[in-house]
């Protein structure tokens, strides 16, 4: 297993009130896999996202990714996780405005301590992958959303990483680019890698092969894409057809 | 992550912000530059005016002693001193007859401020000073024009004298003051030398000094308190000679075992003290306010650091979600604030050397830099830099990566 999640909960308090975003999420996810985590917004998805790529720790639970126990690991081990597990991609894309393509996608290998030469290489190649080894001096302000993002999926590409963790990814892009987006996470899936992406979406989560539907912090539904992701539809389905 | 890629990868970063934020960087490092051309400045003048006190007191000779009733700084009870024993011929006799290590022994009898007439011109607030010979050898006088006094001028008691060179040049501008007649207390006396140069110390003229002969001195003025110049051909034999000179005195003034001296030792090295503390305070405050100047500095750089952090909040929730530790950020940060503080101390100190050297060629103080204050004025405004971006640092490192991801 990839991922496995044991009982995880985090509550945080807000002013005097304490709020459950999760409360006892349980699941487990096997290399190479594709699932959706889908929900709406206050269900408690983007706290699992957070606490999935490390960036936040669970109040309790045990979370275990590629076979390290992360759930009670220092920020320092923590950041080094980050580095060499998990690849993030953004909505906002979250790139550096001032770096180049490259300077961005870099980046988490100068965190890694590698030399400039290899790095620059290898960032290279993973631009090269995403189909944009024609912009690599651009800055992001000279891209187009869908080219951004694909910079970040770079950027997520290069390190290797165990699992891509995607935050509604096609958020702030067209749906035409944002086709293309999931065009290359289909590829993607197909070579291999494992790929965790939340959204709102239903469409969206309908093309992944598995979906987790959270509400409230807790797991509704964990089954085939199409499946979960429609489940809803049938309120929505009748509200358009009256 | 090693530490020298920390360093490395901030160094680039902070070299980069400072080249985006053009206006913002100029003003800040300004400000540090201002701060550390002040402190320069200062220091400059102070080691300028240092070195010059210095030379200054190794014209007045620096292996002599000066035994008198009381030292030549009186702090505290004035009246003790006062009411010391004059020193008297037979003790002076006896510390040249007794000494081992002394090369000469003279007298030396003082009133201040003597109005000197010659012809048409007059001079005043000269000190007179009555002595023999050896008076030159002792302070290192030297005579370009005519000659000093000698033993036998005060065995006669000739009304001559030698004159200071600011004397010379009052009393007889453009003429030669040798031979003439200069009046002093309503009798004549012959000039016969004038001592060369020597400058001012403490902002005293050194040169506005007429000499008599010793017993020419007493018959006119009276039996009076004088002094004693003790002289040893070698700096490095004056502890000795302080010693020595010490046990001869107690001895001829019959000053009991166990009780404090009833005289002074004077060295001019106790001019330098006094010259330090006269002084002391005045640096003080003058570093104070440089100091201040680069306080402010300081503040602006921690300002333009917490606005920095504010503004790259998000770039740094991306750094550290792509695995940047907190002190990765630390690092940038600190490198950021010091680099700029570094750039203006290197401004600050160009600016400090240009205006030492404006007050080195405006007044007569020669103002010097030495090498090390400029590497350290670069140093100090870089440690300024540091110190100050600590806390805007810790603020960057502190940072919950969610909420920084998230921050508009």
């Amino acid at each position: 297993m990839l991922i496995k999640l044991e009982d995880i909960r985090r509550y945080y308090t807000v002013g005097t009130e304490v709020v459950h975003a999760l409360n006892g999420v349980s699941f487990e996810v096997p290399k190479g896999e594709w699932v959706a985590i889908i929900g709406q917004s206050g269900s408690g998805k983007s706290t699992l996202m957070n606490v999935l790529g490390c960036l936040d720790t669970p109040t309790a639970g045990r979370y275990w990714l590629n076979g390290k126990d992360v759930s009670g690991m220092s920020d320092n081990e923590l950041a080094d996780i980050r580095n060499q597990e998990i690849g993030f991609i953004f909505q906002t894309f979250q790139l550096l405005p001032r770096e180049t393509a490259l300077g961005n996608v870099e980046l988490p290998l100068i965190y890694r301590g590698m030399r400039a030469k290899e790095r620059r290489e290898r960032a290279r190649s993973a631009l090269d992958q995403v189909g944009l080894s024609n912009r690599v001096t651009h800055r992001p302000n000279e891209l187009s959303g869908g080219q951004r993002q694909r910079v970040a999926i770079a950027r997520a590409l290069v390190t290797e990483p165990s699992l891509l963790l995607a935050d509604e990814p096609t958020g702030n892009l067209d749906s035409a680019t944002g086709l293309e987006i999931i065009a290359l996470f289909e590829q993607l899936h197909r070579q291999g890698h494992t790929i965790c992406l939340v959204t709102h979406e239903p469409t969206l989560a309908a093309r992944c092969p598995r979906a987790i539907r959270i509400s409230d912090g807790l797991i509704v539904n964990d089954g085939p894409g199409p499946q979960v992701a429609l489940e809803s539809r049938p309120e929505r389905a009748r509200a358009a057809a009256t | 992550m090693s530490l020298r890629v920390d360093l490395l990868e901030g160094g680039r970063i902070a070299l980069r912000t400072l080249g985006v934020n053009r206006l913002r960087t100029v003003l800040t490092l300004s400000a540090v530059g201002i701060g550390v051309a002040t402190l320069l400045a200062i220091v400059g003048i102070i080691q300028g005016l240092n070195g010059a006190f210095a030379r200054q007191l190794a014209s007045l000779g620096t292996a002599t002693l000066n035994i008198s009733r009381r030292p030549y700084v009186v702090t505290g009870d004035w009246w003790k001193y006062r009411n010391r024993k004059q020193l008297t011929l037979a003790q002076m006799q006896a510390l040249a007859q007794q000494s081992q290590l002394a090369t000469a022994v003279v007298p030396e009898v003082n009133e201040d401020s003597r109005d000197l007439t010659a012809l048409d011109q007059s001079v005043s607030a000269v000190d007179l000073v009555g002595t023999l010979a050896d008076f030159q050898k002792i302070w290192g006088y030297e005579v370009p024009v005519g000659r000093f006094l000698t033993d036998a001028d005060s065995e006669a008691e000739r009304q001559v004298m030698v004159i200071g060179a600011d004397v010379a040049e009052q009393l007889f501008p453009g003429r030669s003051p040798l031979g003439q007649s200069v009046r002093l207390d309503n009798r004549p006396y012959r000039v016969v030398g004038v001592l060369a140069k020597k400058g001012q110390i403490l902002g005293q003229s050194m040169d506005l000094i007429a000499i008599i002969p010793f017993n020419t001195f007493l018959q006119v003025y009276g039996k009076r308190d004088f002094q004693i110049d003790v002289a040893v051909d070698d700096a490095d034999q004056l502890d000795r000679l302080e010693d020595e000179v010490t046990g001869i005195m107690r001895r001829v003034r019959t000053v009991p075992p166990g009780e404090p001296e009833d005289f002074s030792v004077n060295r001019t090295e106790q001019l330098a003290d006094t010259y330090r503390q006269l002084t002391g305070a005045l640096y003080g405050v003058a570093m104070g306010v440089g100091l201040i100047t680069l306080l402010v500095g300081g503040i602006g750089i921690m300002n333009i650091m917490l606005v920095s952090v504010r503004e790259r909040t998000r770039e740094i929730g991306v750094r550290r979600a792509l695995g940047a530790r907190r002190r990765t950020i630390v690092v940038q940060f600190l490198l950021e604030a010091s680099l700029v503080s570094a750039v203006g101390g290197a401004i600050g100190t160009v600016l400090g050397l240009g205006a030492a050297k404006v007050v080195s060629l405006v007044t007569s103080l020669a103002a010097a830099v030495q090498p090390l204050t400029v590497v350290g004025g670069i140093l100090f405004a870089a440690a300024v830099g540091l110190i100050f971006g600590i806390w805007p640092a810790a603020r960057a490192a502190q940072l919950d990566p969610v909420e920084a991801l998230r921050y508009e």
